[in-house]
């Protein structure tokens, strides 16, 4: 079992979704976060005076998959959230332990 | 405001049985002040003595009936009297005649009252798009504060007003310049400070009380009272995200009682500042048609003291002494604030005539709206030109500057004139927030010292400027008959030949300018010297809403757990 963590923009959170669903995804959780990476914030004038926006608003994706559709999940998000410039995101993979569902109890990969 | 005084005496009660009583009265008046006429008026609270046929007046404000002339030295005796007999002589004839404009009249007065009472209600609603406009170009953490000043502004100043405010300020009205459209107020007559045309403070209609018991001094006190409110509110605009809540109470207090109804008494309540036409020879007196200064400029140059004695939002200027923008939380709010001030605009300006007889009110509100829209697009392309990007925030800060800009000239300028003055105010408010900004850093989180201080400002110097002479002929009692050698020329401006109401205009409203700031700064000063009226540090930091008032805007935003 792997959880997948993927930084994405947020406007390119409707393309990601429509090749997840595609290829069968059917749990995902979003959360609307902010941050910087190698892009760094940027400047905006608001009634004439320059402000600077470190924290850029990013969202979150949160997958939980049995290890065999890693990959397949994987080029899905890379597909829909690259724009090529710089501020598309990274994609965090890592192992986990137990998985719990809570309604039933069922655990390990059937609870996924 | 109407200023043009009535010719005529409105109510003449002849009560032969309390001649003694009426005698009495009348030396105890006499003795009290030389401006009491010798036959007192009595207020009208039920409204049922106020229009008769001595209101009743033709579109251009000539009078069915004809009172008798007393001096028999005026040069023009034999002819008024003359016409006084032909009058006496027409009635006697036809008494239904008289009859029936007795209820002309009446009409006249009912059709002003509605008008001015509903204007009033328009302007009352300004109160809800400056909420809205004020919150929504705060940060959010200050959005239930902003919300908590802008109604308390509402109820403390309008208690204010009541007590002591619009005694100060129209409590001598009926002296130099009633208000004809509405019955003209004989009641109020008495000045507190000073006398004749040199009156300083208006002594007459304390809590609404006596002579203010009165149906046309009621729906005076409406309208006026709704103009004190929109200075009342002006301040939340500059001294918001960090004052305290009971220095602000003590602010609207004070802009309800003193420094308003001090100044509005000067221009409006027939002062001294409107008598200077008759006095010292300066056009038709000092001219504010709906507000700019009496209003606008005086919430503004409050605010600006106000502003200065609180200093900065924390984090405003960097070490550097740089500013920082704090982005508005809300736009939404901006523009539709925006909207409903600009609507409630059409009652503030044509509702100023006090009377929807008065036919100036289609050119008044046409204009108001140019102004509006001319303000608005400098506004705007300024931006553009300087930034690369017109800023939301600013149209509608342009939008209120051309606005603030014609409060003063509406009613005497032409369209194409409201237009410039708008394109003027726009380049004004453009110009005042980058000067507050960058180099006074006097720190103005919603632009009000520039929109309405310094807009203000430019509307009344404008209608010394602009005015054409088409509009009020005989205003604060100059050149009823003629004036610049033409008969019926009204204001006139420095474009149209009269220099002397230009140099008035600019002498009155820097006064404006300079008695609210001095006066505020002053009084703060010491206030803020005995206990500081600004939050603490970390109040500040974590937003005034919870601090001050225990609940935040916005409380969806926090996580709450019930246990």
């Amino acid at each position: 079992m792997k959880r997948i963590d993927s930084i994405i923009r947020p406007q390119n959170l409707d393309e990601v979704k429509v090749r997840l669903t595609a290829i069968g995804v059917q749990a995902l959780t979003v959360a609307e976060v902010r941050g910087f990476g190698r892009q760094k914030g940027h400047t905006e004038v608001c009634r004439g005076t320059e402000y600077a926006v470190d924290f850029v608003p990013k969202i979150m994706l949160t997958i939980i998959a049995t290890d065999d559709r890693v990959t397949a999940i994987v080029d899905a998000i890379v597909a829909g959230a690259r724009t090529g410039k710089m501020g598309d995101g990274k994609i965090f993979v890592s192992p986990i332990d137990e998985v719990v569902r809570i309604r039933t109890g069922e655990t390990g990969d059937s609870a996924v | 405001m109407t200023k043009i005084v009535e010719r005529r005496p409105l109510r003449r009660l002849v009560l032969p049985s309390r001649a003694a009583v009426l005698l009495a009265t009348s030396v105890l008046g006499v003795l009290l002040s030389p401006c009491f006429a010798v036959d007192v008026p009595k207020p009208d609270p039920a409204g049922i003595a106020t229009g008769d046929k001595t209101t009743a007046v033709d579109a251009g404000g000539n009078g069915f009936a004809v009172t008798e002339p007393t001096d028999k030295t005026a040069p023009d005796y034999a002819k008024n009297k003359k016409d006084f007999d032909d009058y006496q002589a027409q009635a006697a004839k036809e008494p239904l005649a008289v009859k029936l404009a007795d209820s002309v009249g009446h009409i006249r007065i009912a059709t002003n009252f509605a008008w001015t009472l509903n204007t009033g209600y328009l302007v009352l609603f300004m109160q809800a798009g400056f909420a809205l406009l004020t919150c929504g170009l705060v940060r959010k953490k200050n959005a239930a504060h902003l919300m908590m000043l802008n109604f308390a502004a509402y109820v403390f100043a309008f208690l204010a007003y009541y007590a002591v405010g619009y005694a100060f300020q129209f409590g001598a009205v009926a002296v130099n310049a009633a208000p004809g459209n509405l019955g003209g107020v004989p009641t109020l007559n008495h000045f507190l400070i000073g006398s004749g045309p040199w009156g300083f403070l208006g002594g007459n209609g304390f809590f609404l009380s006596g002579p203010a018991y009165d149906a046309g001094s009621n729906c005076l006190m409406l309208f006026e009272v709704v103009f004190m409110e929109t200075a009342g509110y002006i301040i939340v605009g500059s001294i918001c995200e960090r004052i305290t809540f009971w220095g602000f109470l003590l602010c609207e207090l004070f802009i309800g009682a003193i420094v308003y109804p001090v100044f509005g008494c000067w221009v409006w309540g027939g002062g001294w500042l409107s008598q200077v036409g008759a006095t010292m020879n300066l056009g038709h007196g000092y001219v504010d048609f709906a507000g700019s200064t009496v209003v606008h400029a005086l919430g503004g140059f409050t605010a600006m003291a106000l502003a200065v004695i609180l200093g900065p939002r924390l984090g405003k200027y960097g070490k550097d002494g740089k500013p920082r923008a704090f982005p508005a939380h809300n736009l939404v709010y901006v523009v539709t604030g925006t909207f409903i001030l600009l609507f409630g605009w059409m009652g503030f300006n044509p509702g100023s005539t006090l009377g929807a007889t008065d036919l100036r009110i289609s050119v008044i509100a046409v204009n108001t709206n140019l102004a509006a829209v001319a303000g608005s697009a400098t506004a705007l392309f300024l931006w553009y030109a300087l930034f690369g990007k017109p800023d939301v925030t600013m149209a509608c800060n342009g939008m209120l500057a051309g606005l603030v800009a014609i409060t003063a000239p509406c009613a005497f300028v032409s369209p194409t004139s409201a237009v410039i003055i708008g394109i003027l105010a726009g380049l004004l408010v453009c110009g005042g927030v980058l000067f507050n900004e960058r180099v006074s850093k006097i720190d103005d989180p919603c632009g009000a010292i520039s929109v309405h201080g310094f807009c203000g400002w430019l509307g009344a110097v404008s209608v010394g400027i602009f005015a054409d002479g088409t509009y009020g002929s005989g205003w604060n009692g100059i050149g009823a008959a003629t004036y610049l050698g033409h008969a019926g020329q009204g204001v006139t401006g420095l474009l149209h030949g009269d220099t002397h109401q230009f140099f008035c205009q600019l002498g009155g409203a820097t006064l404006c300018a300079l008695w609210a700031f001095g006066a505020t700064f002053v009084v703060f000063s010491i206030v803020n010297k005995i206990k500081s009226m600004r939050v603490p540090p970390e109040v500040e930091r974590e937003g005034l809403d919870i601090p001050e008032f225990g609940m935040s805007a916005y409380p969806e935003d926090a996580v709450v757990t019930v246990e």
